[in-house]
């Protein structure tokens, strides 16, 4: 009998002891934020969604080879030898007409390895969170400064670059083996 | 004749022993399905199977948990796990050393830094790197201990709610935030931090870091004091939770559990202090243990004080730690990280670390490439979530909740 009622006065006492500390959180300010209305102030280097400055990416493909996950596409094109593309705001000469860069946000995982790596510090994290889209496609962010028209014209440049290249070096071999076919005739001959 | 056909079934087993169920001593056809064949013998017909998970708010996360019932009394639990199975072994097998961190903090994403931790020691042992600046490690002991207290604050406050207490859970989680705050002006991510690398950390302590964490711990104090006033000391939690889900130590050794389950069963054993990682031997502090003040050693009342002790002492840990740091704040945190991840070929190292889940283990072999040849992690929760069926048969439906609630299970650390 005795443990009972004192079980219940226990209960009670130690419930009044818990009320009076919800009674004082009554009074102090409340910690909640009105999300859509007021925002949180974020810090600094806070990690949100991805923004390349184009005019500097020298196409050094180092954040491509860190990213965990692969979201980061970019092709590359060199740039013709009598071209000058300036220089990135680091002073890092560009040699290469970035034709595509583009990051599939749906993909990314936040982790910022590809801004540690970037050595014209281009590609930074914004303090951008909400990055709600209608579909699929409008996650995949498109960054590079050439037009898809510019990009093909300068990829078919390359195409042809290549095979006049490749033309050259054919041209070049056969010369070489009809030289080399000549000296052994002439060899036998004698 | 008949009748008696359809309500007898012969299972034909690989080795042509044959056997005969009658049909009319199990609970229908769902038994058939899913329970294993020899099983079906040993239920009665007033059993019941009921599928808990794996969408249930107090299976905290997805696990499904199949329970045979007897009215509200537990006879059988078996956790179905495999959920939130990401394939981290065998992509990390993929990726170079440095990839898998962000990786890690994904196992358990309350506890990344523990996380990451754990990984970047078996790394840094496998290539050999023993000295790194005193910064480096301070921080580390720092950002490991702000996060376990984030980790047990989730846990206790979730515990709070299983029982049925709502307002223990708002303030944990206020208290939580704080953390969550402090280490996003470190790393720029509130929960997948990526900010323990191989050799060092991230980015560098921003100005005043240090001293907004002294804050905290003075505001988070009193704030630990008003939370055991409110659930702790609060008689009826007590008595609802002191005598379920009793684990002896046996039962805990046996299945291998780690953490505060297990020093809930009485078992002293912390690998911050038997087996110190880091520079943990260099604080003073206790390990608290299980005491059954209330009821038997290892009941579900015993890991929630433990977590709640925990705290305090993580808390003395970071004082001293602060403590520590003082003099070294001028270092270059990324003076060690080395250039060139390359271990030697057939290099192996296993590192086993304290997380506030238990015992996390990686064991990372190297082929000679940049890209590690196997990566194994023993995972704590899998572990402790294993012996759910001992700890809650002959219990209630209302105490198996209170069971996984107190074994603080992160669905993420099972399956990796």
């Amino acid at each position: 009998m005795v443990s009972y009622f004192g079980n219940i006065y226990r209960a009670l006492s130690t419930i009044a002891i818990g009320m009076g500390q919800t009674w004082k959180a009554m009074f102090r300010p409340a910690v909640t934020l009105q999300y859509p209305r007021e925002r949180w102030e974020l810090p600094v280097n806070a990690r949100g969604i991805l923004f390349m400055n184009a005019d500097d990416c020298i196409g050094c493909n180092k954040c491509v080879r860190i990213c965990p996950v692969d979201c980061i596409y970019l092709d590359a094109v060199k740039a013709a030898p009598d071209e000058d593309l300036g220089k990135a705001s680091m002073g890092n000469p560009i040699r290469q007409h970035v034709i595509r860069f583009d990051i599939d946000m749906f993909k990314c995982c936040y982790c910022s390895d590809c801004t540690t790596v970037c050595p014209t510090e281009c590609l930074y994290m914004t303090d951008e969170y909400e990055n709600g889209v209608y579909s699929r496609d409008n996650g995949i962010y498109h960054f590079s400064k050439y037009s898809p028209e510019e990009a093909v014209a300068l990829r078919l440049r390359e195409k042809e670059e290549d095979e006049r290249k490749a033309r050259e070096k054919e041209a070049k071999l056969a010369a070489k083996q009809k030289a080399a076919e000549g000296k052994g005739k002439s060899a036998v001959g004698a | 004749m008949f009748g008696n056909l359809f309500k007898k079934k012969r299972y034909i087993f690989e080795d042509e022993s044959t056997m005969v169920v009658d049909l009319d001593q199990s609970a229908g056809r769902y038994y058939e399905e899913t329970m294993s064949k020899l099983e079906i013998e040993s239920y009665q017909g007033d059993e019941m199977v009921v599928n808990m998970g794996p969408q249930h708010p107090s299976t905290h996360g997805v696990l499904r948990l199949e329970l045979v019932l007897d009215g509200e009394v537990v006879k059988k639990v078996t956790p179905h796990i495999g959920y939130l199975h990401r394939n981290f072994e065998k992509h990390a097998e993929s990726i170079s050393y440095n990839e898998v961190v962000p990786y890690c903090d994904r196992i358990d994403y309350l506890a990344s830094m523990n996380q990451d931790l754990a990984y970047v020691l078996a790394v840094e042992k496998l290539i050999g790197l023993n000295e790194l600046p005193e910064k480096v490690e301070y921080a580390r002991v720092i950002t490991c201990e702000l996060n376990r207290i984030a980790s047990h604050l989730v846990a206790v406050g979730t515990f709070g709610l299983d029982v049925g207490a709502f307002t223990p859970f708002l303030w944990a989680f206020r208290d939580r935030e704080k953390i969550l705050d402090l280490l996003e002006w470190l790393s720029g991510a509130r929960m997948l931090y990526n900010y323990i690398w191989v050799g060092g950390l991230a980015r560098d302590l921003p100005e005043g870091w240090l001293q907004k964490v002294r804050e905290f711990l003075d505001y988070f104090e009193p704030k630990m004091v008003e939370f055991n006033k409110l659930l702790t000391t609060n008689h009826i939690f007590i008595e609802r939770t002191a005598e379920i889900g009793v684990m002896t130590p046996e039962v805990a050794v046996s299945y291998g559990c780690t953490g505060p389950v297990l020093r809930g069963s009485g078992v002293k054993w912390d690998l911050r202090k038997d087996e110190p990682f880091s520079y943990y031997d260099k604080f003073d502090f206790d390990v608290p243990v299980g005491e059954g003040k209330f009821g038997p050693v290892g009941s579900v009342l015993d890991r929630y004080l433990v977590r709640i002790d925990e705290m305090a002492e993580s808390v003395k840990i970071i004082r001293q730690a602060l403590d520590g740091i003082e003099p070294f704040t001028a270092q270059d945190v990324q003076a060690a990280i080395p250039k060139r991840l390359r271990p030697a070929a057939g290099a192996e190292a296993y590192v086993r670390s304290e997380t506030p889940r238990g015992e996390l283990g990686f064991l990372i072999r190297s082929d000679g490439s940049d890209v590690p040849f196997r990566v194994k992690s023993r995972s704590p929760c899998f572990s402790n979530i294993c012996m759910i069926d001992d700890i809650s048969r002959g219990g209630m439906i209302a105490d198996l909740v209170l069971i996984i609630g107190s074994l603080d299970i992160v669905l993420g650390c099972i399956d990796r």
